[in-house]
């Protein structure tokens, strides 16, 4: 068989049209009505320029707030994810009793539907009769008995740290398929050669799963730039104006209120802030990858 | 050869199916377009109709979305009611209150919303924020029509058509309800200023009882608190229409500003508790049942809720006076309620129809008055009266009534959840009643601005 044949360039043509028709024109269209004055209160629609992207970035709004809530929850839950699903996966890849429990115990989050995930969790962080709370008060730690969800200052960590338990056993399990497809010789060479637990995470596993934290990388700033439901459930964006608001939340009270424009400019935002970030991310992460 | 006629069989019969699924709604496509519908229903002789409707019947199961609260339990078992005359299953769908409104407004201006949708009166809101001429089905010429109240009916109207059906007791106010017992025990008596309010609550605090349930996490329930603002109608009578002329602000006005302070006034006070940020509107009766809080601002059905959540409460045990922020003294009167919509794209209207008119029956008001406690009189004048003693002598101390915000002022009632949030903000310190009065003025100007209102051109 020739190895080098190429298909030829029709062969992509039915995925390339749907691709273009059902998802790139959508997406076009929509960065269309951002420069309108598009809203369910009227059948008319003006070309207004720029003035959604003004209102956008205007200091008078908030919705600079938003958009920095999207990017720092992004972040926090991708790195926090990352760490505590490497140290699970690492924990879980070893000869201990009942593993197979232990992984499903921790998985178990990720199969639950995030918005049920979010009533139960407003119940347990309920700051008088919550279940978390309640035992706080019952071991005599009442200092720890706080308004997780109805405080400015805790409510945004509290709906990171509830996403971040839920999605930890998913990109545990990934982790764990990319630290056992690494071959038990390297670590019976390094071991021959005196090598300590640490040395070799530091120069076998970490280096062979880099491509796997790629993969869970990407896949968790995919989600968190996309968060709504967790944030929908447990706050609905507040308290206050926008305590916890972030990108979808708002553009789905803005599509709520017929305000269609804005919410589509703020989707454009967005939009643009996603490709930078997808660009840059894969450049660093596939820079020092290594190959087996 | 074998292979490929086998394949081309196959594929053929593929494309048939497929161009057979297609056809499917062509099909049924003679059936329910919108605008359409009512002229078939109109045109069809009444004996084909029933006989098609007795067949259909069987299969229809209309969808009916409304917030919390708003679908009581007697309504779904008279729902059950309905089902076993008609046929036609009714499928409700209640909505957590925070969500409802996003909810709503997403669905209709998306154009999949179910067959009949919940959603508050108002002649102002149901133009501007749901569009009922375009979104919801013309009911004026339905046999209960004729029984709505005139002032219910007059916020339920739009260009001389009525559009939707009350839900609930619209003569019911938002007015302070306490527990008659307690203020007996305390030595205290019904407040008739802001000064008197404090100091009432002042003593029940040193009692080591809080004095007001508030649940700010509903996102709707301490807005209802903006209702004193009827304080700044009366004190201008011309205010409101300043207002939907684009002639006067929120921001400014004495009496708002004074009213939002004194609200976060009470909240600093910890006249509302610890817990007033995450309780639940639901939890009202029981905590007021159990003695923790000695009032609660609510309608005039709150002794029936809490004797249900607690049988040894006496329901005339709860009293009830007007919110006295702003020393307001006036009945603060709104005949807009949460009332029942029938979508225009729904594809039931006429099953959607049916269970109105069954709904505003002699039977089904009667039965709704008798099991729903806060329904006192519906507003229907085929509905009967069920006022108490307590309650009645509460509207008969307060001669004076005023309508509020949500029916005199434009752009006002759309932007309920955002105000909420805005207070929700003021009172964690985030925003202060300057800035919520502004960011009203604002809210009212992008909701005008988006409906063209030439006021604000």
């Amino acid at each position: 068989m020739n190895k080098n044949k190429t298909y030829p360039g029709y062969f992509a043509a039915g995925a390339l049209i749907i691709y273009f028709v059902f998802f790139f024109l959508p997406g076009l269209i929509g960065v269309g009505y951002s420069f309108t004055d598009w809203s369910a209160y009227s059948d008319q629609l003006h070309y207004v320029g720029f003035e959604n992207f003004k209102t956008v970035f205007s200091s008078d709004e908030n919705y600079m707030k938003i958009i920095t809530n999207t990017l720092s929850f992004t972040f926090i839950t991708t790195v926090l994810k990352n760490v505590i699903g490497l140290i699970l996966a690492l924990l879980l890849t070893k000869s201990i009793k009942l593993l197979n429990m232990h992984r499903g115990i921790v998985f178990m989050p990720s199969v639950l539907s995030t918005l049920i995930i979010g009533m139960i969790f407003k119940s347990i962080l309920d700051p008088k009769a919550g279940l978390l709370n309640s035992f706080f008060r019952s071991v005599g730690l009442e200092v720890l008995a706080k308004k997780w969800l109805v405080s400015s200052e805790l409510a945004f960590g509290s709906v990171m740290a509830v996403d971040i338990w839920r999605g930890v056993g998913y990109i545990m399990t990934i982790l764990i398929a990319g630290i056992l497809s690494i071959s038990s010789d390297y670590y019976e060479a390094a071991a021959i050669d005196g090598a300590g637990g640490w040395q070799k995470f530091r120069y076998i596993t970490f280096p062979l799963i880099l491509p796997t934290l790629a993969t869970t990388t990407v896949l968790n700033v995919i989600y968190g730039l996309k968060v709504f439901d967790m944030v929908y459930a447990l706050t609905n964006g507040g308290p206050g104006k926008a305590t916890t608001e972030v990108l979808y939340t708002a553009v789905f009270k803005k599509f709520g209120t017929g305000q269609y424009a804005i919410g589509t400019a703020l989707s454009s935002v967005m939009f643009v802030i996603m490709i930078f970030v997808g660009i840059y991310m894969i450049r660093i992460m596939t820079r020092n990858e290594v190959v087996e | 050869m074998k292979k490929s006629l086998v394949a081309s069989f196959l594929s053929l019969t593929m494309i048939l199916g497929m161009l057979s699924g297609c056809g499917q709604p062509a099909a049924t496509a003679s059936a329910p377009a919108p605008a359409a519908d009512e002229a078939t229903a109109e045109e069809a002789p009444a004996a084909e109709e029933t006989t098609e409707a007795a067949d259909a019947n069987e299969d229809v199961t209309i969808t009916f979305m409304a917030s919390q609260d708003w679908i009581q339990d007697a309504e779904m078992e008279l729902g059950e009611k309905f089902t076993e005359e008609t046929g036609i299953k009714v499928d409700y769908q209640i909505v957590p209150s925070d969500q409802y409104e996003s909810l709503l407004m997403t669905k209709i201006n998306s154009g999949e919303c179910t067959d009949i949708f919940g959603g508050q009166s108002s002649k102002f809101s149901i133009v501007t924020q749901f569009d009922v001429e375009k979104n919801a089905v013309d009911l004026s010429g339905e046999s209960w029509a004729g029984n709505v109240e005139p002032a219910a009916a007059e916020e339920l109207s739009a260009g001389g058509k009525l559009y939707g059906q009350p839900i609930q007791d619209v003569s019911a106010c938002w007015a302070v309800a306490y527990n008659i017992k307690m203020f007996d025990e305390l030595g205290l008596s019904i407040p008739t200023n802001y000064k008197e309010f404090c100091d009432v609550c002042e003593k029940i605090k040193a009692a080591g009882i809080i004095p007001i349930y508030e649940c700010v996490s509903d996102g709707w329930h301490h807005v209802c608190w903006t209702e004193a603002a009827v304080a700044a109608t009366k004190a201008d009578p011309g205010y409101p229409d300043a207002l939907n002329e684009n002639k006067a602000t929120f921001e400014g006005n004495k009496e708002l500003t004074t009213m939002f302070s004194q609200l976060k006034e009470m909240a600093d006070k910890g006249y509302m508790g610890d817990n007033y940020m995450s309780n639940q509107y639901a939890d009202a009766p029981a905590s007021i049942a159990s003695g923790e809080y000695a009032m609660v601002l609510y309608n005039q059905g709150l002794g029936a809720e809490v004797n249900a959540a607690d049988p040894s409460f006496d329901a005339d045990n709860i009293g009830y006076f007007v919110n006295p922020l702003c020393d307001n003294q006036a009945l603060n009167v709104n005949y807009c309620g949460p009332s029942r919509f029938i979508f225009s794209g729904s594809k039931n209207i006429d099953a959607a129809k049916k269970y109105l008119e069954f709904m505003a029956s002699d039977e089904s008001l009667a039965y709704m008055t008798e099991n729903v406690g806060k329904f006192n009189q519906l507003p229907y004048t085929n509905a009967p009266s069920a006022y108490s003693k307590v309650v009645q002598d509460f509207y008969d101390r307060y001669p004076e009534k005023i309508a509020v915000f949500q029916a005199s002022v434009k752009y006002y009632n759309p932007a309920w959840m955002d105000i909420g949030a805005d207070m929700s903000a003021m009172f964690l310190g985030e925003m202060t009643p300057d800035e919520v009065l502004k960011d009203i003025d604002k809210l009212r100007a992008e909701q005008a601005a988006a409906a063209s209102d030439p006021a604000w051109k």
